[in-house]
Formats: structure tokens, C-alpha cells, sequence
């Protein structure tokens, strides 16, 4: 059973008294354990379809339903509790807060999720040595290099153990051999612990790494294989 | 728990500084100010406060010790013969000049008793001995006449009213409101150099009362039998006299101003860098909400945030006044804190910098997580 769902999601944003269609009746679905790469031209729709899956946005129309639960909430603090529980973003910009060290980024999300003290340290322990970065986890994010800092990230997504990972072009400022390694990275966990994980890319090098590729064109998806 | 609010707060080191120094500053602002004021209506009842009686008898309308009235003295023996009353005497204030001799003039406000003791008039005496005023054309000058008559001593000669009187005493802490050096000096010798104002009138009647008696019951009675005078307890004529200065001439409203100024600009100071600082880590926010924070996380970081610069800015600028408490004295400005006054600026300062943090708020409670997705 998948257990991440889309059914038929349409997103249409109102500028003004114009309305813009940006997802078209997108239906998909990942398996656990399952890498999927999202591919499209800018303007595609990718984001919003990320953001949909990710309970950061609702649709406009159709479901959406993550290990077996149909996303009906609509308000902030509802939908803030799913990603809570299920979710683990990766971003293209890392978006790690520069105040924490390594470690105390992987904990801080542990906190989100209602994990603290003594059980939250430790995981955050075991994230970054699972990610190879036992030996920088005291580092600030400005004394880390940029493939250091999505490591971080990757080991903040991973924290708490969510079914579900997105990411959004995590390998966009890495150069190639960095891409690759945090691609490396993210293939073993997501394989390891049985992890859906949905990529959003230009880089041909996910398709390596993927299972299946989708791309995504005006709105609308199609089988990128 | 990792504490993103402190420890953003303090990664940008100067940012929080300039936000503590305008918490602190307006802090400060408000101590001075308050502190000052308060110094100087203490100024305006010390006299009042000092001195053992019960009740004090002014003429009709006097609106504060500095100013008074005279009436017959004579009418001490009415207010004798009352039940309940163990002592009753008259006392001198009055406006005497000085000529000093650097042919300037100076004004003195005259406390003239015959038994300075009783009353325990003055209170802090540092040289002299008070039953020696008796003897002869004698005066006790306070110590704060330094300022606007220049350097005594014991034994030194002045003129005033145009005779010659010398200086046989010394005293401290006896101050007025508007800084007129105070003199103490025998009753009969008051009348005596200023015989056109003073001879057979009195400006004021101290009274003690006896044991056991009711104070209402006595004030009742001198009011009845003197009707074209009036009663004050120790207290209210002390808080008549602060009051008329704080009415009378605006200073009130001018320290309510300033204060209202001065938690403005704390106010601004903060909003302005908490508000500033949101908009650099919108962000991080998103990034927050992106991982599963609620606006309530967000909140709380940034009240946190505002406490911690409160925190900060109070105790630096009570740190301040502490500083300034003796550096004002030296010259003879009284700073006076009371507790209420510190647990009032201590509140203040928390509601308005959490205040401050509900404009941050506003704009915190709108971000959209998909921001994070924005490059």
C-alpha cells in the first residue's frame, strides 16, 4: 500500500480576479522504500505539488492521503501536525537556522516533534553519524561546507523517523561529486529505513539513484521513464 | 531543549546590544526622572515629616509649608486648653533675606521655635547645640546653604533681614523643594528682625497630642474654636504641600511627559530591532513552520525573545540609577527609588516589550512555509 497518495489534486491560485491553474488533476503514489524523482521545467508546478504532499499547502480539489490517512484538515496548526509526524523536508537552500551547531539543528526538530532532553540529544547523536558528520556536529552551519550543511539537512529530515521524504532540488548548490555523495546518502537511508523519498530535480544524476521518474509539464504529470 | 529564541538573540551580538542599550536607556529615563521628582516632593514634606507633631494649624488655604500665612499667635492658648492635647506651640516659617558678603543677596526659609526639641527640630544636627539658639542673635544654618551661599562655618557672621546674626550651628538633610537654604533660629529673635510681618503672629501651630487621646475628636475641637484656621494631620499636610507642586506648577504633568517619552522611545527601539530581526529570519521561521512549528513556536521564540531584552535593559538601567543615586547626591539631588517604583518599571518594561513583539507577531502569524521552498 503507498504511503504517500494523490488523487486527482488540482491547486488553482487567485491573483486578483484572475485565477491560475497550477496542478491539473495530478494522481500519484509512493510505495515505502520507494525514490521517485520529480523532474519538470520551471513553472511546472513542481513546488506546489511538494508543497501539497507535504501538507504545507491543501489543494484546491482532490485528496491527498499519507499512510492511509486522508489529509482533510485545512487549518495551519492541523496541517503543522502532520508534517510533525510524518514529514522530513529537505530544501535546496538547506535552510538550517545559522544560532544552532549541527547537532542542535537535528535537535531542535526533534523538539518540534515533541521530543526533548536526553532522548532528542541522542538521536540527533545518531542522525548526524548516520549521515557521516559525527565528527562536525559542534560546527556552526557557517563553518560547514555547503555539502556539510545538506548532510545536516538530510539528518534533520531523518529525525523522528518519518514514513515520507520530499526534497526540493537538495543537490542545486553542490557541485557534481558532492551531489552525488549526498545522493548516495540519501539512496541508503531512505533504502534502510523504508522511506518514501520524492525528489524534486533538474539533475540527471537522481535518475541514478531513482526508482522511477515523473515529470510534470503545465500542471499535469507524465511518466518520465 | 534546544532554545532557538536565546540563542538567535545572541548570535548577532550587536543587534541584541542596540536593543538592550534603547530598553536600557528608556529604563533609566524613567528611574532619573521619577527618582528626581520623587527627590524633590521629598523635599517639599521633609520638614513636615520630621517634626513630632500630630497635627500642624495653618492659616485658611495655605497651599504648602513654604508658603505661609500668618495669624495672631495668641490663638496657641485656645488650642492648649483643649482635652487631648499634651503641647501646643508656635512655629516661624517665614521668607528672610541674606546678605552675603560678596554683596550678594540670598533668601532662607526661617524656622523659628522656642523649644526646637520638643518638636525635634532639626532632626540631623552635625555641629552646635540647639538650646544655645535662646541665648542671643543666633542661627543654625543646614549644610545644602553651601550651594547658593557659599562656604561657612561655625562661628562665621551674616546679615540677615540687616542684622547681624552668627552662625553657631550646623545641620543636615533640612531641605526645600526649591532648594532655599533653611535656617533655624529662635522664635523671639524672628520676630524681633522681622517685626513688621512677624510681631504677635504666628505662621503655623504644632500639636501634640496626649495619650490616648482621639485625634479626630481634638482636630474637631480646634476647628471649632478656630474657624478661620485650618487642621492638618502630619500626613496630609505633608501630601498637601507635595501635591501643590506637582499641581501648581505642571512639574507633574512634565515628569508624566517625560516618562511617557521615554517608554515611547524604549518602546520604538525595541519594536524597530524585533521587528527588523523578524524580517532577516522570515526564513527561518518558514523554515520552522516547514518542519512542523506552529505560529504558537513562533510566538514564543519571539516573546522570548522581547522578555530577554527587557530582562537585560532593566537591569542595566537600574544599574544605572544605582550609579547616578551618589553621583547626584554629591550635588545635592536626591534620587529616591522606592520599591513600588522598581516592581512598576520592572512590569512596565516586560508589557512594553512584549508589546513591542505583537507588531513581529502580526507579520509572523502571515508567513506562508512554502517561503522556504523560494530561493
Amino acid at each position: 500500500m503507498p504511503v504517500l497518495e494523490a488523487h486527482d489534486v488540482t491547486k488553482t491560485f487567485s491573483e486578483g480576479r484572475e485565477h491560475v491553474p497550477v496542478l491539473k488533476g495530478i494522481s500519484l503514489g509512493l510505495a515505502r522504500g520507494e525514490i521517485v524523482a520529480l523532474e519538470g521545467p520551471s513553472g511546472s508546478g513542481k513546488t506546489t505539488l511538494l508543497s501539497i504532499l507535504g501538507a504545507i499547502l491543501t489543494p484546491s480539489a482532490g485528496r491527498v492521503v499519507i499512510d492511509g490517512h486522508e489529509i482533510v484538515a485545512t487549518r495551519a496548526t492541523d496541517l503543522a501536525a502532520i508534517r510533525r509526524q510524518a514529514i522530513g523536508f529537505v530544501f535546496q537552500q538547506f535552510n538550517l537556522f545559522p544560532a544552532l551547531t549541527a547537532l542542535e539543528n537535528v535537535e531542535y526538530a526533534l523538539n518540534i516533534k515533541g521530543i526533548n532532553h536526553g532522548t532528542a540529544r541522542q538521536e540527533a547523536e545518531r542522525s548526524l553519524a548516520a549521515v557521516g558528520l559525527a565528527d562536525r556536529m559542534h560546527f556552526l552551519p557557517r563553518d560547514l561546507s555547503g555539502g556539510q550543511k545538506q548532510r545536516v539537512a538530510v539528518a534533520r529530515a531523518l529525525a523522528g523517523q518519518p514514513p515520507i521524504l520530499l526534497a526540493d532540488e537538495p543537490t542545486a548548490n553542490l557541485d557534481s561529486s558532492v551531489g552525488l555523495q549526498i545522493l548516495a546518502t540519501f539512496r541508503d537511508l531512505a533504502k534502510r529505513d523504508a522511506r518514501a523519498l520524492l525528489i524534486v530535480t533538474h539533475d540527471p544524476k537522481v535518475r541514478a539513484i531513482a526508482d522511477r521518474a515523473l515529470r510534470i509539464r503545465d500542471g499535469l504529470l507524465q511518466d518520465g521513464e | 531543549m534546544v532554545d532557538l529564541a536565546l540563542k538567535t538573540l545572541l548570535h548577532d551580538k550587536l543587534r541584541f546590544a542596540i536593543t538592550a542599550a534603547g530598553v536600557a536607556f528608556a529604563v533609566l529615563l524613567v528611574f532619573v526622572q521619577v527618582g528626581l521628582f520623587l527627590g524633590l516632593l521629598d523635599n517639599a514634606s521633609v520638614t513636615i515629616r520630621h517634626t513630632a507633631a500630630d497635627l500642624w494649624v495653618t492659616s485658611r488655604n495655605t497651599p504648602n509649608v513654604d508658603f505661609a500665612h500668618v495669624f495672631p499667635e495668641s490663638r496657641v492658648d485656645r488650642v492648649r486648653s483643649i482635652p487631648g492635647v499634651a503641647r501646643a506651640d508656635n512655629l516661624i516659617a517665614w521668607f528672610f533675606t541674606y546678605q552675603l558678603p560678596s554683596g550678594a543677596q540670598e533668601g532662607s526659609i526661617v524656622y523659628a521655635l522656642k523649644d526646637f526639641d520638643t518638636w525635634s527640630l532639626p532632626w540631623r544636627v552635625e555641629e552646635g547645640r540647639l538650646e544655645d539658639l535662646r541665648r542671643g542673635p543666633y542661627i543654625f544654618l543646614d549644610a545644602s546653604a553651601v550651594k547658593r551661599m557659599g562656604q561657612f562655618r561655625v562661628g562665621d557672621y551674616r546679615e540677615l533681614n540687616g542684622r547681624r546674626v552668627q552662625i553657631i550651628g550646623r545641620t543636615r538633610d533640612a531641605l526645600s523643594f526649591t532648594t532655599t537654604p533653611i535656617t533655624f533660629m529662635d522664635y523671639d529673635l524672628a520676630q524681633s528682625i522681622q517685626s513688621q510681618s512677624l510681631q504677635g503672629q504666628t505662621t503655623y501651630m504644632l500639636v501634640k497630642l496626649a495619650a490616648g487621646a482621639d485625634l479626630e475628636t481634638v482636630r474637631a475641637e480646634i476647628r471649632r474654636r478656630l474657624p478661620y484656621n485650618d487642621v492638618y494631620t502630619r500626613d496630609e499636610w505633608a501630601s498637601r504641600s507635595r501635591n501643590y507642586w506637582i499641581v501648581s506648577t505642571g512639574l507633574g504633568l512634565n515628569m508624566g511627559l517625560t516618562v511617557f517619552l521615554g517608554c515611547l522611545v524604549g518602546v520604538v527601539v525595541v519594536a524597530q530591532t524585533l521587528y527588523t530581526s523578524t524580517m532577516e529570519h522570515l526564513k527561518e521561521f518558514g523554515t520552522v513552520k516547514a518542519i512542523g512549528g506552529s505560529n504558537r513556536d513562533i510566538y514564543a521564540i519571539l516573546a522570548k525573545q522581547a522578555s530577554v531584552a527587557a530582562l537585560v535593559g532593566f537591569v542595566l538601567g537600574g544599574l544605572g540609577a544605582l550609579v547616578l543615586g551618589p553621583v547626584m547626591a554629591s550635588v545635592d539631588l536626591k534620587l529616591i527609588v522606592p520599591p513600588v517604583l522598581g516592581v512598576a518599571v520592572f512590569v512596565g518594561t516586560f508589557a512594553l516589550c512584549l508589546g513591542a513583539a505583537m507588531i513581529s507577531f502580526r507579520k509572523v502569524a502571515a508567513i506562508d512555509p512554502a517561503l522556504v521552498f523560494r530561493t
